[in-house]
């Protein structure tokens, strides 16, 4: 089977499965989508991260409420950690959906993309950042997806110290001095969660460095990962925005015609049109580059973040805008991917924090 | 686009077609022809013109995305080289052939008979200019409404009408004309497509010129989307280092407001290059939607107009002096104030934005016509 057939016939399960607005985790882990880039032997489909971003995007399509995009970060931590028995022992039960494993990488700006730049050093008490010392961990997020779900948190963590090496720590909801505890936002389609743990001790079977020669590259690339997690969401749900509203404005009828004959209707569509294209173009791109771990990925993936997610709050505004006195009504539906699409915006570094990132390259 | 492997295509095979590219450059793009050319007059721009042509052509690089048979056969990947690769280097685009070696070849490609093909395309590709005969004076955005007649007297067509000529008129060898052959048939069906020997008798050529409002040199086919391409990649080379130029030189790339437009407009031009490339790409394998070349043309224009606009405040007083830009640069030569005015040679023929966004609607959404 060619890959375009490959991704067809996901696509398609997808769009079925995602009928169910909060579909059942088992029927998740059952079509096999947390383990999509698990290796064969430990369980997995061996796939790659093009494949786990046709689900993010189709879960934005569908506004999906389901704690895929932690644990597809938890498993994406996971692999990025050096091989172990028990790191193994994860991956295959996060494959078949006996363990729910959930990323919790912190604060965007303070965890990874300027940490060797940045000002303060990682401590115990750093907003946004983990520490960890010697076997025990100290820190505090806030905005983490899906960690109220999880069985198992997977915490993004430094040495003490400028520069400290990056650490991927294993902990269980309910350790003693770990507190997770659900955090309500507008959006309902998601459920965030603030972690703090106060010297939380990790034996030492779970606490992995990252595999590779370049620590450092590879903790980064596990924030590149997010970004674009959310880039692809957002594109799935401008996607879904944008066909609701063509839709809708061909059996709509005001002053005896479809409003969708009507001049300023069109135009705003075509817009709508022209911005789901580029910004497919910026998906497509940022996944590719981070599937291929490509050494300038983050370029790539901060494109996409600054540029999908403003454009999806516009498309879903406009999409608000043109389903005329039904949008706004709760029975559209519109408002939660309204929603949604501001928090994809703001999760993971702002629109102007990945623009500043991506100006460093310019002299 | 590009692929792993030793293929022409793949990453290593582009990487060394680049150096090629990039080598010849150095050693054929003249210095100081932005100087020379700036101010120049008409007669200098179309020899420089010409001698350019016949420079690329020795690379073998004049018509690159023709049919092989027909001396091109350059993949899409690497005409995207070529292009950023000129861009790069600010090598002078081809103003003067344009039209010839875009939309004369791709009618001729596309509807020519054999003959048609056999007599025009080497001469294009030997330098023949052609001009593009579609507006008229009250037929612009509306086609249909043309009134230039061409009626048969025995073999042959006697013409008559007037048309807004395109720029470079004054040399062309051949015009594509639009020519309205049964005046009782419905506004669309009674069109005709020539091609006119511009050195017919009773050919009189005056040439436009309003201030520096030029009429831009495109076709309103599908096939206008083919020569995005090498704009794409000069926006993303050339344009935007004299963005960053403009912005360094005003002091102004420490100015967080200004990094972030900046990165902003990196961002959509990395976009745009991707949608050009995707849409050549469709254009190969049939596989291009009704509206892609609609949805290109506009995003490229509008963001050429944006940008233009950004250059054109952050050079403050300064680019209200630049009086003249140099011929053969494109729309993007770092005179921003006319570049910033010539940006609606884009946003205006060849199909309006307004046009384009309604072909958009109807033909790429399906939404019922207004």
């Amino acid at each position: 089977m060619g890959l375009d057939e490959l991704h067809g016939e996901l696509q398609a399960v997808a769009r079925d499965l995602l009928k169910a607005p909060a579909p059942d985790w088992s029927l998740l882990a059952s079509s096999g989508w947390t383990g999509l880039e698990v290796p064969g032997e430990l369980d997995g489909a061996g796939a790659t991260f093009a494949e786990t971003a046709l689900i993010l995007r189709e879960m934005g399509r569908a506004a999906t409420r389901a704690p895929y995009l932690g644990a597809a970060l938890g498993v994406a931590a996971l692999l990025a950690a050096a091989p172990g028995t028990r790191r193994d022992d994860l991956l295959r039960r996060a494959a078949s959906g006996r363990e729910v494993p959930v990323a919790v990488l912190g604060d965007w700006m303070t965890s990874a993309a300027d940490w060797a730049r940045a000002e303060e050093p990682v401590s115990k008490t750093g907003h946004g950042t983990f520490c960890m010392e010697g076997r025990r961990i100290s820190g505090r997020a806030e905005f983490v997806p899906d960690a109220a779900e999880a069985s198992r948190l997977l915490i993004f963590a430094r040495a003490p110290g400028r520069c400290g090496w990056p650490v991927i720590a294993e902990v269980t909801p309910g350790a003693p001095g770990l507190s997770v505890e659900p955090q309500p936002v507008v959006d309902e389609t998601r459920r965030l969660a603030v972690v703090t743990a106060d010297e939380v001790e990790v034996p030492s079977a779970s606490a992995w460095g990252f595999s590779g020669d370049n620590q450092q590259e590879a903790a980064e690339g596990l924030f590149d990962r997010a970004v674009v997690a959310i880039a692809c969401d957002s594109l799935g749900l401008m996607g879904a925005m944008l066909d609701a509203t063509v839709s809708y404005v061909k059996v709509r009828h005001q002053f005896g015609k479809p409003v969708g004959s009507f001049q300023a209707v069109q135009h705003a569509c075509a817009d709508m049109l022209v911005q789901v294209s580029v910004c497919r173009e910026l998906v497509d791109a940022a996944v590719s580059a981070v599937a291929g771990s490509a050494p300038d990925a983050w370029v790539a993936a901060s494109m996409a973040k600054s540029h999908v997610t403003a454009a999806a709050v516009d498309v879903a505004g406009k999409a608000m805008q043109l389903h005329g006195g039904i949008g706004y009504t709760w029975e559209s539906g519109i408002h939660a991917y309204l929603k949604r699409a501001t928090l994809n915006r703001a999760l993971f570094g702002s629109p102007a924090q990945h623009r500043r990132r991506l100006a460093t390259r310019y002299e | 686009m590009t692929s792993p492997g030793s293929g022409p295509d793949s990453t290593a095979g582009l990487a060394e077609f680049r150096a090629q590219v990039r080598d010849w450059c150095q050693a054929h793009v003249p210095a100081g022809w932005r100087d020379e050319q700036a101010g120049a007059g008409d007669e200098e721009f179309a020899a420089f013109q010409r001698w350019w042509f016949g420079v690329l052509r020795s690379a073998g690089w004049a018509v690159p995305h023709w049919p092989a048979e027909w001396g091109g056969g350059l993949s899409v990947a690497r005409q995207a080289v070529l292009y950023s690769e000129l861009a790069a280097h600010d090598a002078p685009r081809l103003v003067l052939q344009f039209v010839a070696i875009h939309h004369a070849a791709a009618t001729l490609l596309a509807a020519g008979t054999d003959e048609q093909k056999q007599r025009h395309l080497p001469a294009i590709a030997d330098g023949e200019i052609w001009v593009q005969g579609f507006s008229e004076p009250e037929a612009g955005s509306d086609l249909a409404a043309l009134r230039t007649a061409a009626r048969r007297r025995g073999e042959v067509y006697v013409v008559s009408g007037q048309k807004l000529w395109a720029s470079g008129a004054t040399h062309a060898d051949w015009c594509l004309l639009l020519a309205r052959t049964d005046p009782d048939a419905p506004r669309r069906k009674g069109i005709s497509y020539f091609l006119m020997d511009m050195r017919s008798p009773g050919v009189e050529v005056r040439p436009i010129r309003n201030g520096g409002w030029r009429v831009a040199q495109q076709t309103l086919g599908a096939e206008r989307g083919l020569t995005m391409l090498e704009l794409a990649e000069r926006l993303g080379n050339a344009g935007f280092r004299w963005l960053v130029r403009a912005c360094a030189s005003a002091g102004a790339l420490e100015d967080s407001l200004v990094a972030d437009r900046l990165a902003a407009f990196e961002t959509e031009i990395a976009a745009l290059r991707a949608l050009t490339a995707r849409l050549v790409s469709g254009h190969d394998t049939g596989t291009a939607g009704p509206a892609d070349a609609s949805i290109v043309k506009l995003y490229y224009s509008e963001l050429l107009q944006r940008m233009t606009d950004f250059g054109l405040q952050v050079s403050g007083l300064p680019a209200q002096a630049i009086l003249t830009k140099p011929a053969s640069s494109g729309w993007e030569s770092g005179a921003w104030l006319l570049d910033f005015i010539g940006s609606w040679e884009w946003t205006i023929p060849g199909g309006s934005s307004e046009i384009q966004r309604t072909i958009i609607a109807e033909r790429g959404l399906g939404l019922p016509r207004g």
